[in-house]
């Protein structure tokens, strides 16, 4: 068998070497590019994600900045005024309670929600007003909350 | 029948673990025998998985309230449709359901490769195998961790079986009188097809990993292993963009808010794989043509596999919030340890085999079609790995700061946006760029009436009063795009015509079917165009407005007025329905008229019977005109609407519809693959000895 020859089957090899290193910068430039929209972006949209403790407990330097809270609903505090379309509710964890204004269209499962992602904004009368609603149901019915976007 | 579903899944598990330890035996020792035994044995987990889902299919159809699962996603008053798609529906079914769809692939790669791949076969079974085996075990052993234990020393009793959190055939103690039902939202068409599809596509993708798996094992890194799994590679994609376009019809439906995509993480995490899935698709053609680029689809196909993975794993452990939100399971830790598994051996074999994975060309120049391949490879991979950060952040932050920071909706836009419309760019220049080294003259030819077709598009927008700088910018690029496109079928009905003295149809019938990969791709392209062209017109050009209404009186968008009818209340076979009744007029002239419902499912559980609302929508090729019922007092038969107008959206839809065709067109058989996949084969032969 060793004296079969063998075709060479190598394809039309470029000779030109030493080219590589053009195109590792071109490939880091956009890399960085990329990484640097990523990153400047995440920095000028990044929110806090807070529970009402740490809500309350920052206060005073969250008046007006776009913030993300989580907090158990109390569902006896909902109102909806179907004329204007703005829904009030409380959210209520141990002691501190915050009132919370929603104008839009209600997630269908907010009468079955137990806790309420809101993003929003703390206004001066200590009262948030939110823009996004999610709404988390009990988990084990695997129920559906319904994101509703207020744009 | 649980205790039969049950031992099915169990002996599954133990017939894949089998093939194998078979298989990689059978490669070891060069035994045929074991390797036939191996490949039976795939065979036989095809066929228990297939009866496990026939008999939940059989417990959903006919109400076996006793199946935990049955009590809670079906009922009887809920239409046969959704009881079948129940399936799918939850946790523990969507879990049976990738591993029959997985069971089934495997069992296909098996016999269309009967006499083919003798030499990467072995591994492909280990790999799927392994795979499956992971997948059942999570339905049949993997229980919360302390009970893991006690569960392995008596599989097949069911009272332990019904302690598993994965098991999709746990039963209750009593027999329910009735189910819980599918949450209505679920309860839409889109919903019956939109996760089978995204399975398909993530399911599918493992298969050319598994080949991938198995070259990189069996040093036979040549491009043998893409050419064979390219179909796999382009269904899979083909369902991940179904997946994504169903999704999105089903949030534009039935969620409520007028748009159809809001960053959400499992929304992510079905476009991740795509992305990363795109790339592969391009650039697996550089290795074809030039044997370059081998290390890099090594990686994508590995990061497609992993980011397949991670979107089940994301929406089935509700490590996320997110508007799927299921249920907290703890099915997390074993997903992420299989995650890691696989990513730690795939990167140590590849750097283990490095020396076979040297490049036999050279990247020529800058300006040539490989760079722009490169080009649109890194901007795809960028894209995914943006989205990625932005969606995993939250729970790394937390991890290490105890801060939790997160990103909405904002930051994907202000990050993808931009590159995005590179990638839009790019779609329209790559053609226009030979391969090895274009020169620049020619470019600016090739340019020169594409360029022309996208100053002309600015203009019209300009005269017709679209002021918006960045949905100009990218109808233009959008306008060059399709142009170079168009440009380049003229050429070859063109070369056709004169080569062969073809007509008009016949010429553009031969062009496509002769070399369906390269114009079933432009297809593909003209369909992306499209649906950015509508996701421009509704992102940039919405409108909205909203009004209570009594009966008689009118509210006004646009040239649009609607006029509130009354409000009409019936019951249906499952539901209560309060429709708003509205006639629309279009510039005074009435076009239709429009019903957006608010409806309310009852239950035997009051906690459990809800409201969903439902939207009415009229399109047309320039508009959609979407109404929601946002409130309703029957009492006094007032309405509050919430009317939009999405400019162009239909052409997102028609978009993808094209993009479909042209992936197909590339799927088909193709006599100039197959005699290159023949090559490849003799070639490799050759060069292993």
């Amino acid at each position: 068998m060793s004296s079969v020859a063998v075709p060479t089957v190598e394809r039309t090899a470029s000779v030109k070497t030493g080219g590589k290193w053009k195109f590792m910068i071109a490939g880091l430039l956009i890399l960085g590019a990329v990484a640097f929209v990523t990153f400047s972006s995440f920095q000028s949209n990044a929110i806090y994600y807070l529970n009402l403790k740490e809500l309350n407990a920052q206060r005073g330097s969250l008046i007006n900045q776009p913030v993300r809270i989580n907090a158990p609903l109390d569902k006896s505090s909902i109102q909806f005024d179907d004329k204007t379309l703005t829904l009030k509710f409380n959210l209520q964890e141990d002691n501190y309670i915050l009132p919370v204004v929603y104008k839009g269209v209600v997630p269908d499962t907010m009468d079955k929600g137990e806790t309420v992602v809101a993003e929003g904004k703390l206004g001066q009368d200590g009262v948030f007003y939110a823009n996004t609603l999610l709404v988390k149901c009990p988990s084990k019915y695997e129920s559906e909350p319904n994101a509703s976007d207020a744009k | 029948m649980a205790d039969l579903g049950y031992a099915s899944l169990f002996l599954s598990l133990l017939f894949a673990l089998y093939a194998v330890g078979a298989a990689i035996y059978a490669a070891r020792r060069n035994r045929a025998d074991v390797y036939a035994s191996a490949r039976n044995a795939i065979y036989v987990v095809a066929a228990l998985t297939t009866l496990a889902v026939a008999i939940l299919e059989w417990a959903l159809i006919t109400h076996q309230f006793r199946f935990e699962y049955v009590a809670r996603q079906t009922s009887r008053a809920q239409p046969l449709l959704y009881n079948v798609s129940a399936l799918w529906g939850g946790q523990e079914g969507s879990l049976l359901f990738w591993a029959w769809i997985l069971a089934l692939f495997t069992a296909v790669v098996l016999v269309q490769n009967r006499r083919k791949n003798q030499e990467l076969m072995p591994y492909v079974i280990a790999g799927l195998g392994t795979t499956l085996a992971f997948f059942l075990a999570l339905m049949t052993i993997a229980a919360n961790p302390e009970e893991v234990g006690s569960v392995i020393a008596l599989p097949l009793t069911s009272t332990l079986a019904a302690s598993l959190v994965g098991s999709p055939f746990r039963m209750l103690d009593f027999l329910p009188r009735d189910g819980n039902g599918l949450n209505p939202l679920l309860q839409n068409p889109g919903m019956f097809i939109h996760p089978v599809t995204q399975y398909l596509g993530y399911v599918g993708f493992t298969i050319p990993f598994a080949f991938a798996m198995a070259a990189l094992f069996t040093r036979r890194l040549s491009d043998v292993w893409i050419r064979t799994t390219r179909r796999w590679t382009l269904v899979s994609w083909l369902f991940l963009s179904l997946g994504l376009v169903f999704g999105m019809q089903w949030a534009y439906m039935e969620l409520g808010w007028g748009g159809y995509w809001g960053w959400d993480p499992v929304e992510n995490a079905s476009l991740m794989p795509w992305l990363t899935g795109t790339a592969f698709l391009h650039s697996v053609m550089i290795q074809e043509k030039r044997g370059m680029l081998k290390v890099w689809n090594l990686v994508l196909v590995m990061l497609t596999f992993i980011l397949s993975l991670l979107g089940t794993f994301i929406t089935r452990s509700g490590v996320i919030e997110s508007v799927h939100a299921f249920g907290v399971s703890s099915l997390g830790p074993w997903f992420l340890v299989f995650l890691g598994v696989t990513l730690l051996s795939f990167l140590y074999l590849m750097f283990e085999r490095m020396n076979d994975l040297k490049e036999e060309n050279e990247l020529d120049s800058l300006l040539s079609r490989e760079s722009s391949f490169l080009l649109n490879n890194l901007i795809l991979v960028g894209a995914a790995f943006a989205t990625l950060w932005g969606t995993i952040f939250p729970m790394v932050s937390e991890a290490i700061t105890q801060k939790k920071v997160t990103v909405g909706a904002p930051f994907f836009n202000q990050v993808n946006g931009p590159i995005f419309f590179a990638l839009i760019v790019l779609i329209g220049i790559c053609p226009l760029i030979g391969w090895r080294r274009a020169t620049f003259e020619n470019l600016v030819r090739n340019f020169l009436r594409p360029l022309i077709v996208a100053i002309l598009a600015t203009v019209v927008l300009v005269i017709v009063g679209v002021n918006n700088p960045i949905s100009n910018l990218v109808f233009s690029v959008c306008a060059f795009v399709l142009a170079t496109i168009a440009l380049e079928f003229y050429r070859g009905l063109l070369a056709r015509r004169r080569q062969y003295n073809e007509n008009w149809v016949a010429a553009g019938v031969n062009l496509v079917s002769q070399n369906r990969r390269r114009y079933g791709g432009y297809i593909v392209h003209i369909g992306v165009i499209l649906a950015v062209i509508g996701i421009a017109g509704s992102t940039f050009h919405q409108v909205e407005t909203q009004a209570n209404l009594k009966s008689g009186e009118t509210l006004r968008i646009k040239n649009f007025t609607l006029q509130f009818d009354g409000l009409q209340i019936y019951p249906t076979e499952n539901h209560q329905v309060i429709a708003a009744q509205l006639s629309v007029f279009e510039n005074g002239a009435r076009v239709g008229s429009l019903a957006p419902e608010k409806d309310f499912y009852p239950s035997p559980n009051p906690d459990m019977s809800q409201w969903t609302t439902e939207v009415a929508v009229r399109t047309t090729a320039t508009e959609d005109l979407y109404v929601i019922l946002a409130g309703f007092d029957d009492k006094a038969g007032t309405a509050t609407l919430k009317v939009i107008v999405n400019p162009l959206i239909v052409w997102l839809w028609v978009g993808f519809a094209v993009l479909v065709g042209g992936t197909l067109i590339a799927v088909l058989p193709d006599p100039r693959e197959e005699r290159a996949l023949a090559r490849a084969r003799t070639q490799e032969v050759l060069v292993q000895a």
